[in-house]
């Protein structure tokens, strides 16, 4: 009968598949050492790291790097599945607002003494460095810092002639570009990744300094941060599109490349997918606009880089590589591919990243002795759960206006200075 | 489809028209082709708004894909590698199908004729396995896994996969096992069939569309896992097709033409073998004992 | 010896399923029962430890979003499981026609139980994005569907019934071909008109499918969590979160495993529950 074809055919079609599907050993055999590295971004930025590997592995014939794409929504959720199952790379790829979590659960090796003796010692941005160290309550170095981004305000160069400076001049701006039914002055993050998006827009606006205070409260809801979140609220709708409310990165990025949207806030992360969408000479870029008497805050963003794991079996061809990937060479090829700030400084005097402007605006910022940078407390282990899972509904809320801003601030305030307490505590401060 | 047609008398074509020349009849326009026509539309469009966005250069908004493109489909064929996951996933669903098939018939044949001491626990404890959410079992999962030396394998995934299948495999397919008519099954026994034979010869020929059905089940559940394709594999070249997809959509890349070129890349060709297969949704031989 | 070997025939059978739920789910569900008395976050290491039943008291006296979703995954798994058993069931019929191009028309409609859940979420996304969506069509370019607390529920319903319909059509198309087609000549001779016929031999026949059908898919609508949570996030305001979205939010984003497991606890035996309850009340399995 044709049905026992079909499945004979099946049956031969997997067999034979697997047969074809066993490890093809990869050389094990001619003294080589094959160490697992895992992307936590995999997918946008798989290219960058198989051109990085590729030139990594001719200079040193004897290691093998097997590349590992982990895509960005699932990398919390895989590196705990595999630090519990004891199943983790030799070198994966960590940024700061997770750091808390790994070396909480002793999954990371320390890289002091490894970069005390490595090329790049002293050739690493200090301000990375410290921002890695204050993460953990040891104060060690368990994650060696390739990138650091920065918030940005995208804008549509036809649609809006100059920058604003201040916040003023923004609200105004975002009410005077939008023409309904469909000609927006501005989007609002309102789905996943909202708060601290609004974090930054808050501290810049009120020009606080510290996230707590000398008494450990925390200043989210300083009167000054939630006057600001009601006027950022008040768009809602009026100037931003009704979809705001559950947007995502990927939806919101969407709406912007559809050319609707004058303005958008997010980092420098995003620069590729607006090129795609509009084109580089379209997009523009400016800082978020300055606090009281025009002094500019900056809340740190996470710093992204390469963490050597403690069940490593091949360290030394694992710090082999990290030297390569934050060196200058490397270094310089991953930040101009993505269009973010170097970890190393050799990388940043290059003369690509004076070329890209939204880039100069970023550096420029940062290294203006007037600004003013905020660092959130990333070292908290909560702070991720807090800022995302716990309030990005109460947030959703506010635009709603199911919630007042003063109310969804204080509850956000208390969680925030109770797991500073707790872990204080804990930490026998 | 004229084939099966011809073969076999349709249990409710008795009254009606024969294939080939349907009656002009205003009632069965209402009743057939309205209704249908209208949820071609509700199924159609979805599709073809994801043709359109992987055809059509990023930043149009047009409804027609013109002038087509295929950069995406390059993009996902030779920059994230669909290749590689498209032969995993093809591995690890057809295994898991056929593994999943096999047991349930079994199980589900234990269920339907066999009154046994045990079988409301068996029934219960199969219902139960399906009310822990898979998400919430990975790590101890991936302990068991990693005892059994599996880990990083598509072995881990074809036994993960046919494990969740399982349950509702069974279940189902003991359902379709009674509706057999025992009656049918006895006669071969007194023809001199034993149990065995009786059953390949006599009923496992009825339960062709449910085969089918629980078949395509195994399958499609299988080829749809992201959770576990991603936490149990941790190697580029054992990836499957909805980690690819992932690849296409998240922080820092919202690439909806890869993602819909993506999209069509894994739609496709299990659209196509369905396309095929569901011909066998409808028995080859009548109900009763006339062979065809 | 011949009755020995008898009995032992179901047990056989079922062995293999038996082995492999021993091995690889009993630990797991037994582990989360564990968890679910104990304090287990990964983001408060130094609180870990035995909380007997704390997490069950937090949930039930502490906990509103706790009940919120339990009312929203009630009226989710209903409205879901309904239309797709009047959808699938209809579809199911007219495809068992004759007509021309009815293979093909098989093919379509069966076509979106192929996709993904990965890949329905992005094409509804794609679908319902204001300005490009295909709401233009129906004049509201920019009408934001999932972004409206009054428009979301009809929104993610349509999107599951896409994808979710054609199960239901599948099953019952294979449930009508094993009537015999002697029952509709009979039924025809005595007189019956398609209305009673349907009632008379379809119903009663598919019965079994149909409870088969609805329940298991009422388990995995209510723990079906990839649609919603890429789609809405559970949102806006959390209007869309069903208990196991709620649990994906607390035990995976927040890492709160402990509190997870209790929450899965109380779906398992709310699921445990329901499903008994429905098996009793429908007569399943019984002789008739």
């Amino acid at each position: 009968m044709k049905m026992k074809v079909t499945w004979a055919a099946l049956a031969v079609l997997a067999v034979t598949a697997t047969g074809c599907g066993s490890d093809s050993g990869s050389g094990e055999g001619s003294g080589k050492t094959t160490i697992t590295f895992w992307d936590n971004n995999g997918g946008a930025r798989t290219p960058v790291y198989q051109e990085l590997i590729k030139r990594f592995e001719a200079t040193n014939p004897k290691i093998h790097v097997e590349y590992v794409g982990v895509p960005i929504a699932s990398v919390q959720q895989k590196y705990d599945t595999a630090v519990a199952g004891g199943d983790t790379p030799d070198v994966g790829g960590v940024t700061t607002s997770y750091l808390a979590n790994l070396t909480g659960q002793q999954a990371l090796e320390p890289a002091d003494e490894w970069l005390a003796k490595s090329s790049v010692n002293g050739r690493l941005a200090t301000p990375m460095l410290d921002s890695v160290r204050k993460t953990v309550p040891d104060g060690k170095l368990y994650l060696v810092p390739n990138t650091s981004n920065m918030d940005v305000v995208w804008y549509l160069k036809d649609r809006l002639q100059q920058a604003p400076q201040t916040w003023d001049e923004f609200f105004k701006d975002a009410d005077g570009l939008t023409r309904k039914p469909d000609q927006y002055g501005y989007t609002i993050r309102g789905g996943a990744g909202s708060i601290f998006q609004i974090l930054a827009e808050m501290y810049s606006y009120s020009g606080i300094g510290q996230f707590f205070d000398a008494s450990g409260r925390s200043t989210v809801n300083d009167p000054k941060n939630a006057e600001f979140l009601t006027r950022m609220a008040g768009l809602y709708k009026k100037d931003t599109p009704e979809a705001d409310v559950t947007n995502d990165f990927p939806k919101m990025v969407a709406a912007f490349g559809t050319g609707k949207i004058a303005m958008m806030h997010h980092n420098l992360g995003s620069y590729n997918d607006h090129v795609k969408a509009h084109g580089k000479d379209k997009i523009g870029a400016f800082a978020l606009p300055t606090g009281p008497g025009g002094r500019r805050t900056v809340v740190a963003n996470p710093v992204d880089g390469f963490a050597v794991f403690k069940n490593s079996e091949h360290k030394d061809a694992a710090w082999k590589f990290v030297e390569f990937l934050v060196s200058h060479d490397g270094n310089s090829y991953w930040n101009q591919q993505t269009g973010q700030i170097p970890a190393n400084t050799d990388a940043q005097g290059d003369s690509w990243v004076q070329s890209l402007d939204h880039l100069k605006t970023a550096v420029d910022t940062l290294n203006d002795p007037n600004t003013q940078v905020v660092s959130p407390p990333y070292y908290l282990p909560q702070f991720s759960s807090i800022t995302k899972a716990d309030t990005e509904p109460l947030f959703q809320k506010v635009l709603l206006g199911q919630m007042k801003p003063q109310e969804f601030l204080d509850t956000l305030a208390q969680k925030l200075t109770d797991a500073q307490a707790e872990w204080k505590k804990a930490n026998g401060g | 489809m004229s084939a099966d047609v011809m073969t076999r008398p349709h249990p409710r074509a008795v009254p009606e028209a024969r294939p080939g020349r349907p009656r002009r009849d205003p009632g069965r326009v209402l009743r057939l082709y309205v209704p249908l026509g209208m949820y071609l539309i509700f199924t159609l469009v979805p599709f073809y708004w994801m043709l359109v966005f992987a055809l059509r250069p990023a930043g149009s908004a047009d409804p027609v894909p013109w002038p087509i493109t295929f950069e995406h489909f390059q993009t996902v064929w030779n920059d994230i590698g669909y290749a590689v996951f498209f032969r995993n996933s093809v591995i690890v669903g057809v295994w898991s199908l056929l593994v999943t098939t096999v047991i349930a018939v079994m199980g589900g044949y234990a269920l339907a004729r066999y009154r046994f001491r045990g079988r409301s626990l068996f029934m219960v404890v199969l219902l139960c396995t399906q009310f822990v959410p898979g998400a919430m079992m990975l790590i101890p999962l991936f302990s068991i896994f990693k005892t059994l030396g599996l880990i990083n394998s598509l072995g881990s995934l074809i036994v993960a996969d046919t494990v969740f299948n399982l349950p509702l495999s069974i279940i189902l397919m003991s359902g379709f096992v009674s509706a057999v008519p025992f009656t049918v099954e006895e006669a071969a026994m007194v023809d001199g069939c034993g149990r065995l034979r009786g059953f390949l010869a006599i009923v496992l020929p009825q339960l062709r569309p449910g085969l089918i059905a629980v078949g395509s089940f195994a399958f499609i559940h299988t080829w749809n896992n992201f959770l576990f394709a991603l936490m149990f594999v941790s190697r580029q070249d054992s990836f499957t097709i909805p980690v690819g997809l992932s690849y296409t959509i998240g922080e820092y890349s919202a690439d909806f033409g890869a993602l819909a070129a993506g999209g069509v890349v894994a739609a496709l060709p299990v659209v196509c073998v369905f396309a095929v297969v569901q011909r066998y949704l409808v028995h080859g031989i009548s109900a009763g004992a006339v062979k065809g | 010896m011949t009755t020995m070997r008898r009995r032992a025939v179901p047990y056989l059978l079922i062995s293999p399923t038996v082995a492999l739920i021993a091995a690889f789910l009993v630990y797991p569900i037994g582990s989360v029962a564990y968890y679910s008395l104990q304090h287990r976050n990964l983001t408060r290491p130094w609180a870990d430890g035995f909380a007997g039943l704390d997490n069950f008291r937090r949930m039930l006296t502490e906990d509103e979003v706790f009940w919120h979703s339990l009312g929203f995954t009630a009226k989710w798994v209903i409205a879901e499981i309904g239309l797709q058993l009047i959808l699938g069931l209809a579809l199911a019929l007219i495809v068992n026609e004759t007509f021309i191009g009815r293979g093909l028309a098989r093919s379509l409609v069966f076509s979106p139980w192929a996709v993904s859940g990965v890949l329905t979420t992005g094409i509804w996304i794609l679908l319902y994005t204001p300005g490009t969506g295909v709401l233009r069509f129906l004049g509201q370019p920019e009408a934001a569907v999932l972004g409206n607390p009054d428009t979301v529920f009809p929104a993610v319903v349509v999107a599951e019934l896409w994808r979710g319909v054609p199960f239901f059509a599948i099953l019952l198309l294979a449930g009508l071909q094993g009537i015999p087609g002697e029952l509709y000549e009979a039924a025809a001779v005595d007189g019956a008109g398609r209305l009673r016929r349907f009632r008379h031999v379809t119903l009663p026949h598919l019965r079994d499918a149909i409870v088969l059908a609805t329940l298991l898919r009422g388990v995995w609508e209510f723990n079906n969590v990839d649609l919603l949570y890429t789609l809405t996030g559970g949102g806006p305001a959390q209007v869309t979160t069903t208990l196991p979205l709620y649990v994906a939010q607390r035990a995976v984003d927040s890492k709160d495993f402990g509190y997870g497991s209790a929450l899965t606890m109380a779906g398992f035996v709310i699921l445990l529950f329901c499903s008994v309850l429905y098996l009793r009340l429908s007569r399943f399995g019984e002789d008739r």
